[in-house]
């Protein structure tokens, strides 16, 4: 039971008063966010419309200790739905500043840097879209020099700045270049001939998947039919998508790779689909003076209203690369 | 409708248009467009034969473009009067209806716009409202999915006289569905489009769903919905037969509505929030519960009117509580949802009481105007001089003003509600106000300042509010320093800037100018054009000489006697402030500008009068 004295009336003024928590007040619980948010597609925990009925009632020790107010990626998907236009991921910023205030430190998981190889040239600070990475002086290895820094309350995880980075000093705590080339190569998989060498009847086709544009469990049912010969591989972001990994599964004999993120405005990290598409357009002109027909990599934007995508977005690129061998011969 | 057209004191202008109204309460001149229908309307019987023959189909509005009409067709079967009009813009001139009318022979092309003038005592404004295009939510995929329809669709789909003969049908397939999501609050309760409730959907959608299980019971009806109102009598009981009746309440508002593209079966997905988890519910068909907005032409109508417009965009009554079917122009009435989004019941409660409104109107032999109205002493009008102004027509909100270039301005009296904004605005002095004349205000003043000016708060007040507040704190005993000298006018927008200039020419410590909160105005704009008269005064001061801050303005309503002792006892303690020797030298050094500046009272009338009562020493000013 809530008692009354857990109502604070100055934790609410206090949110009030923070820079981007004046519209906390002015939301009725309708529940759009709630509904849209693509956190909680992963996490049922995470609530917006939750948390700021709470922060509303003044619940102050239950808002500011639960590891839910973390969560918020800031991707504004809620924010052009929500019939009062609050500004959710403002509001969640305002309480999570309270916060730090307060002495709560972020849960995780975010971006780590490996000191010993970064060069500090701090290409990952321009890349972060949210200005998470600074650029430190100290004392690494027993010298004074420059090194990339993550700022842990502003870092939210999407590994834009891993891909950046030119000496693969950049990590991730979940999502790190090792782990993902253990899942495209769980079960032997990337060991398997492709169909370019004659090994499969259709091409094998290794997708990229950025793990907010699958819009719900519906949509993998959907993948089933094609069996062994598609393999996904969940990225935090297609901003993550990084020229190694994919090159790494052309050269291990898969036929095609499919990247796809979110569609342009709806990226969870701002500016993710923007950096990923950029990546595979370069990759395929680098393709192309290597002789490798285009068609074998590509990217493709999923909006959150569209539905059954998936399959055909794999039948076109299937479709190309067979095309592609066709023209050879 | 039927008995209206046949009832003898009864003329139905259909199918035209209000161009221009002119005059005031019991003389009305309105100017009517009759639009040419091309087929003559005392001739027409209505048998439908052209339309039978005439070749061209085109979209139908009425059915909400689901079914199709003729080029010479009537709005629909029950329409009044019952006269086929042609669409030129779809006519092939085939003239085949020519044929089919025979002898009757009511078709006529070579027929004009006809322009109407009609002399009327009173007007009622019915124009009704206009139903929200979804189209623009993106996340509901109306217009882009076919089984998203709109309240209005199903309305015509399930009516027996529509296009499917009552049969509920899914426009993708043409079948009947087994399932349908119904949500409300579509374009109502939303920033990004209206912020208002629409009021009467929530009861027009639980009837749809009502209605739909009564004609197939084994399809699943769910509602999604923000809130259920049902304040009026019976609905409540209307709400508990759905629920019964076993039709599906989420109490979530859908995020989106995605589309299967093979099946054509849509998903709503929506927080139910009694549970607090996303339901992702499959459904053959969506009807979205539009909100009702105002008429596009609403703006047209309501300047030829002069009446004025809430924020949601429908006309505005002249007091939300007291005067609901009056609007602010004397004479002309508000009926229905021109004035808000309402329910039937409501519409036909303010029809009666609008035609009772007006009948008063026509039954009076003449019509008591309040007693404070504007005049303008046309000698002094700048217009009348042959220069070119024109402030009061603006300043004016009822729009009672004409100004006409080389004349003198011209107020119609019936129309005036004398809240003495022209008076103030007129930069000459050409216009006053019976009973808060310039002279009037200026003797107040006079007395009020008489001895120890520089210890005394003037406080201009407007009549409805502020006044009104300071009673308030006398009533309820909420104490004040005594300094205070109130001066009562009907407006803010009456507080001339000169009153201000006078009042610190005759050695007043402090002035305090308030009225209304800017949407309690009793003057409709009153408020605003005080404000911004106000937000000038500050620099006029500085400019003469004058401590700025020794000017206040502050909005206070009737109810607010806390607020207005409080002002008083913040001014007083500012003004306690403030060195005596000091205040009464800035005065000094102020008043030859400030005597400069009311030079023209000279030639104003009574004002002479006033300035030979003046002190001796004081009786040369104004020079």
């Amino acid at each position: 039971m809530i008692r009354s004295e857990k109502l604070d009336r100055t934790f609410v003024e206090e949110i009030l008063a923070e820079p981007g928590g004046e519209h906390l007040l002015t939301c009725w619980s309708c529940g759009t966010c709630a509904a849209t948010c693509l956190v909680r597609r992963y996490d049922p925990a995470f609530n917006p419309r939750l948390i700021l009925h709470k922060a509303g009632l003044g619940l102050r020790a239950e808002v500011l200790s639960s590891a839910e107010i973390w969560q918020c990626s800031a991707c504004d998907a809620c924010y052009p739905r929500c019939p009062k236009q609050i500004h959710i991921s403002e509001v969640m910023k305002a309480i999570r500043n309270l916060a730090i205030r307060a002495g709560y430190e972020p849960p995780g998981p975010f971006a780590v840097v490996n000191e010993t190889i970064c060069s500090g040239c701090a290409v990952c600070t321009r890349a972060c879209p949210y200005e998470a990475i600074d650029r430190v002086t100290k004392a690494v290895d027993g010298s004074e020099r420059a090194v990339a820094q993550v700022n842990k309350t502003l870092c939210l995880h999407c590994g834009i700045c891993v891909a950046a980075c030119p000496s693969g000093a950049m990590s991730l705590e979940v999502f790190s270049d090792q782990e993902l080339v253990t899942r495209m190569g769980a079960g032997g998989w990337l060991e398997q001939p492709g169909y370019l060498q004659g090994g499969s009847p259709q091409p094998r086709i290794l997708a990229f998947i950025c793990q907010w544009t699958i819009r719900s469990d519906s949509e993998w049912d959907k993948l089933a039919p094609f069996g062994d010969r598609v393999r996904v591989v969940n990225l935090p972001c297609s901003g993550r998508v990084d020229a190694d990994l994919i090159l790494l599964a052309l050269t291990k004999g898969v036929d095609g790779v499919l990247v796809v993120g979110c569609k342009e405005g709806e990226c969870h990290y701002r500016r993710g689909t923007y950096l990923g598409r950029g990546k595979v357009a370069l990759l395929s002109e680098a393709l192309k003076q290597m002789d490798i027909p285009a068609a074998r990599v590509r990217f493709a934007e999923l909006s959150s209203l569209d539905r059954y995508t998936l399959p055909r977005l794999i039948n076109a690129i299937s479709e190309e690369i067979m095309a592609s061998v066709m023209v050879k011969v | 409708m039927v008995d209206a057209a046949r009832h003898p004191k009864i003329e139905i202008l259909a199918y035209s248009e209000v161009e221009r109204v002119d005059g005031y309460i019991g003389n009305f001149r309105a100017v009517v467009t009759k639009k040419p229908r091309y087929v003559l309307e005392d001739r027409c019987n209505g048998c439908g034969a052209c339309a039978k023959v005439c070749p061209i189909e085109v979209p139908n509005p009425f059915e909400l473009d689901i079914a199709p009409r003729k080029a010479i067709d009537v709005p629909h079967g029950q329409a009044v009067p019952l006269v086929y009009a042609i669409d030129l813009d779809n006519c092939i001139h085939c003239y085949k209806c020519v044929t089919a009318c025979g002898k009757l022979d009511a078709i006529d092309f070579s027929q004009q716009p006809e322009t109407v003038e009609l002399e009327v005592g009173s007007i009622i404004v019915a124009t009704g409202f206009e139903s929200f295009d979804p189209s623009v939510i993106p996340e509901y995929g109306y217009g882009r999915y076919p089984n998203v329809i709109t309240a209005l669709e199903l309305e015509r789909l399930a009516n027996s006289a529509g296009p499917t003969v009552g049969r509920l049908i899914r426009p993708s397939d043409g079948k009947t569905p087994k399932s349908i999501a119904l949500i409300n609050c579509v374009g109502s309760r939303d920033s990004r489009y209206n912020e208002y409730c629409s009021g009467f959907c929530c009861m027009y959608t639980i009837k749809n769903a009502l209605f739909l299980k009564q004609s197939y019971p084994d399809m699943d009806i769910s509602i999604f919905y923000m809130d259920i109102r049902t304040p009026a009598k019976g609905y409540e009981e209307f709400y508990n037969r759905a629920r019964e009746a076993g039709i599906r309440f989420i109490h979530g508002r859908p995020s989106q509505i995605t589309e299967d593209p093979e099946t054509h079966n849509l998903f709503v997905e929506a927080e139910d929030q009694a549970l607090g988890q996303v339901i992702e519910l499959e459904t053959e068909m969506v009807c979205l519960s539009t909100a009702a907005i105002p008429r596009a032409d609403t703006e047209q109508l309501a300047s030829a009117l002069t009446l004025s417009r809430s924020p949601g965009g429908f006309f505005m009554e002249y007091h939300p509580k007291l005067r609901p079917v009056d609007s602010p122009t004397d004479g002309v009435f508000l009926a229905g949802a021109a004035q808000g989004p309402k329910d039937i019941p409501a519409c036909v409660a303010q029809g009666s009481a609008a035609a009772a409104r007006a009948a008063r109107v026509l039954s009076a032999d003449t019509w008591e105007i309040e007693p404070i109205v504007a005049r303008v002493w046309p000698e002094q009008c700048l217009s009348f001089q042959g220069k070119k102004c024109g402030i009061c027509a603006q300043a004016c909100p009822y729009g009672a003003i004409t100004v006409i270039q080389g004349q003198a301005a011209q107020i119609a009296q019936a129309k005036c509600h004398g809240c003495g904004g022209c008076a103030a605005e007129c930069p000459n002095d050409a216009i006053t106000q019976d009973h808060f004349t310039d002279a009037q205000i200026m003797a107040q003043l006079r007395e009020l300042l008489r001895d120890r000016p520089e210890e005394k708060i003037i406080a201009f007040m407007c009549h409805w509010c502020s006044y009104g507040g300071a009673d308030n704190a006398g009533t309820s005993h909420f104490e004040y320093p005594p300094t205070s000298r109130g001066i009562r006018v009907m407006c803010s927008a009456r507080m001339d800037q000169d009153f201000i200039l006078e009042a610190f020419r005759r050695g007043a410590g402090m002035v305090l100018v308030s009225g209304c909160h800017p949407q309690d105005c009793h003057y409709i704009t009153g408020q605003r054009v005080a404000a911004k008269r106000f937000d000038r005064v500050p620099r006029t001061l500085e400019r003469i000489g004058i401590n700025p801050e020794r000017f206040r303005v502050e909005w206070i309503s009737a109810a607010e006697g806390e607020k207005y002792a409080r002002v008083i006892t913040e001014m007083d303690a500012k003004l306690s402030s403030l060195d005596k020797a000091q205040l009464r030298a800035e005065n000094e050094r102020a008043r030859p500008e400030i005597e400069k500046r009311l030079r023209r009272w000279k030639a104003l009338p009574h004002m002479a009068e006033l300035l030979a009562e003046e002190e001796p020493e004081k009786q040369e000013v104004p020079v």
